[in-house]
């Protein structure tokens, strides 16, 4: 993101904020390093915003949410009265719906266009505070349930608003669940991503999910997710993930974001990607576990993007 | 040992801070010597970080783990004072400048206020200058700096060159996920830990040495 604007000359800030930066940023680096993939992904508040809160954007940083809309929100019944933002309305969602009909406008069927939506963890954690929405997980059932369901059928419609102007995949950002025990994941989280994914895959999209960090713990009931796309950070255990999820389920991943390509050398990034390659088996498609790092050099992109070049 | 210490720690072990409340104000109200609350305070949030750190328990149960010592904290912390036993060590922390995660560093500060230390927190996105001035404000015996970004570890390291030059020098430790052995070396830092169990281990050891 920060990458890929820098690399057509603007900013972070101006990547987030208006979609015609976002877009053609992206796109000068499919072309030129040769992704198969455009995203639409800038950072975590779109939605945020749609709910009202105040969004500060930075020349070189991430924006930044002034303060979670949901903090003073603690009962139900207050939940309960909330109304979802129509994404044609919240100017950051409508924002992102626009880089989709760009891209399908510039690029037709050339690439795969992922729109994004925050998964309903990510989303709730971002509304109400990260702290009090993994405490309220613990002791406030009740309430996270209602607030898990108000943020997978905003993703929903955001998903559904996303696939009809272009777009073939929904990525769903839900970093957080790394950090959240298998128990209060299956109960909680889980059933809402399950809502969110069938949903998607009833109007004809393709699902990704990320995670980000460690997900081993999540993969027993994560298996049974409609996933067609798996990113997987770079301490997942490539192998073992083939093994514990089923066949049809791609593989993304695994380099090291930071050690293997801001870091490393084409021939480090290469070494690193045979490895990957054979231990992920079929199946599989090559990315950084996580965001491209401001700085990464541009051979060890390409180092990234050579395989995949050759088998096609 | 005494019916409501034995509540106090099982409820800082479950999270549960309205019990850890009363469990506290009971013990209290019985007369029993606030060293042996206290003790039984630390014994739950050690329970909760080792428990943590071999990851039976994750990122929420440790938060209302925290949550609850803090509501026991709220009653004990008072009587401990009258009644002379003051925390022995002081600690300003704070996440590093362009830096805004703080669950890590929430739940290092926490086990340290659970091990007795007086914690000073600075949030997030500090500069060198606010650590400086926290510094000489309070004098504390360390400073603990967290950083999660690749990017922000530069910030850490001219935090620690800036901090190095006050005088009397002052102990500094690190920490975050990017963050390793070798790089606390490298910048010059005191010390070191992954976890925030082990940080209050290197903080009690590093503040023993300097007496
Ligand atoms: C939650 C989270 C966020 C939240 C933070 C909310 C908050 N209030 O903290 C939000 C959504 C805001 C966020 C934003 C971003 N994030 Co973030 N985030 C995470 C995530 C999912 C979890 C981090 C966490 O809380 N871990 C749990 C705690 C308990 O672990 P910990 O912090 O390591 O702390 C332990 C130890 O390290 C140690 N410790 C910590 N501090 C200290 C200090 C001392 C002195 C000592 C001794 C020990 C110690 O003790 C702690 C307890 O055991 C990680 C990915 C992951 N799954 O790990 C990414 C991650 C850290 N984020 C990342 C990124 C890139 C970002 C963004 C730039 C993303 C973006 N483009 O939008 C922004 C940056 C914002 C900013 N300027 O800071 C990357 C960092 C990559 C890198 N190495 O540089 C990660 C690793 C994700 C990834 N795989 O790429 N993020």
């Amino acid at each position: 993101m920060q990458y890929a604007a820098e690399y057509i000359g603007s900013n972070y800030g101006t990547f987030a904020s208006d979609y015609r930066t976002l877009v053609h940023a992206n796109i000068a680096c499919a072309e030129d390093f040769g992704f198969d993939q455009l995203s639409t992904i800038s950072d975590p508040y779109r939605e945020t915003q749609g709910f009202g809160a105040e969004i500060i954007y930075h020349e070189n940083g991430v924006p930044e949410c002034v303060r979670p809309p949901f903090a003073d929100i603690d009962e139900v019944e207050e939940l309960q009265a909330i109304s979802l933002p129509d994404p044609e309305q919240a100017p950051r969602m409508q924002d992102r719906i626009d880089a989709v009909r760009l891209y399908k406008e510039l690029t037709g069927d050339r690439y795969s266009i992922m729109g994004w939506v925050e998964g309903p963890a990510a989303l709730a954690g971002d509304l109400r505070g990260l702290s009090d929405f993994l405490m309220d997980l613990i002791d406030e059932p009740e309430y996270s349930a209602c607030l898990l369901d108000i943020c997978a059928d905003t993703a929903i419609r955001f998903a559904r608003i996303q696939i009809n102007s272009g777009a073939d995949t929904i990525g769903i950002g839900d970093a957080i669940c790394s950090q959240i025990s298998p128990m209060v994941y299956n109960e909680l989280i889980w059933p809402r991503q399950k809502r969110l994914m069938d949903s998607i895959k009833a109007i004809g999209g393709k699902t990704r999910l990320h995670i980000c960090g460690q997900t081993e713990h999540l993969w027993p009931k994560l298996r049974e997710l409609p996933i067609d796309l798996l990113d997987c950070d770079h301490m997942v255990d490539l192998p073992k993930a083939r093994a514990a999820l089923p066949p049809s389920v791609v593989l993304g991943g695994n380099l090291d974001p930071v050690n293997d390509l801001l870091y490393g050398t084409p021939s480090t990034v290469a070494a690193k990607l045979e490895k990957s390659m054979s231990e992920a088996g079929p199946n599989f498609v090559v990315n950084a576990g996580c965001e491209i790092p401001s700085g990464t050099p541009k051979a060890n992109i390409k180092a990234l993007c050579k395989p995949r070049l050759r088998k096609c | 040992m005494n019916e409501s210490l034995n509540q106090l720690t099982t409820a800082i072990k479950a999270g549960k801070r309205k019990d850890a409340r009363a469990a506290t104000a009971a013990a209290l109200e019985a007369g029993l010597p606030p060293q042996s609350v206290l003790d039984a305070l630390t014994e739950g949030m050690n329970d909760v970080g080792v428990r943590f750190k071999a990851n039976t328990i994750f990122v929420p149960e440790v938060l209302v783990a925290a949550r609850a010592m803090q509501k026991s904290m709220d009653l004990l912390e008072p009587v401990l004072i009258a009644s002379g036993i003051e925390p022995e060590f002081s600690i300003v922390i704070g996440t590093v400048e362009g830096d805004l995660h703080d669950i890590g560093k929430n739940l290092v500060m926490m086990m340290l206020k659970g091990a007795n230390f007086k914690v000073i927190d600075l949030g997030v996105n500090v500069s060198a200058e606010a650590f400086a001035n926290a510094v000489a404000e309070h004098k504390p015996d360390l400073v603990a700096l967290s950083a999660l970004l690749t990017t922000t570890m530069p910030a850490m390291e001219s935090i620690v060159c800036d901090l190095s030059r006050i005088e009397p020098p002052i102990k500094i430790i690190v920490g975050g996920a990017p963050i390793t052995p070798d790089f606390a070396d490298q910048i010059g830092a005191d010390g070191y830990s992954a976890d925030a169990a082990s940080a209050v281990e290197l903080a009690q050891k590093l503040c023993a040495n300097a007496q």
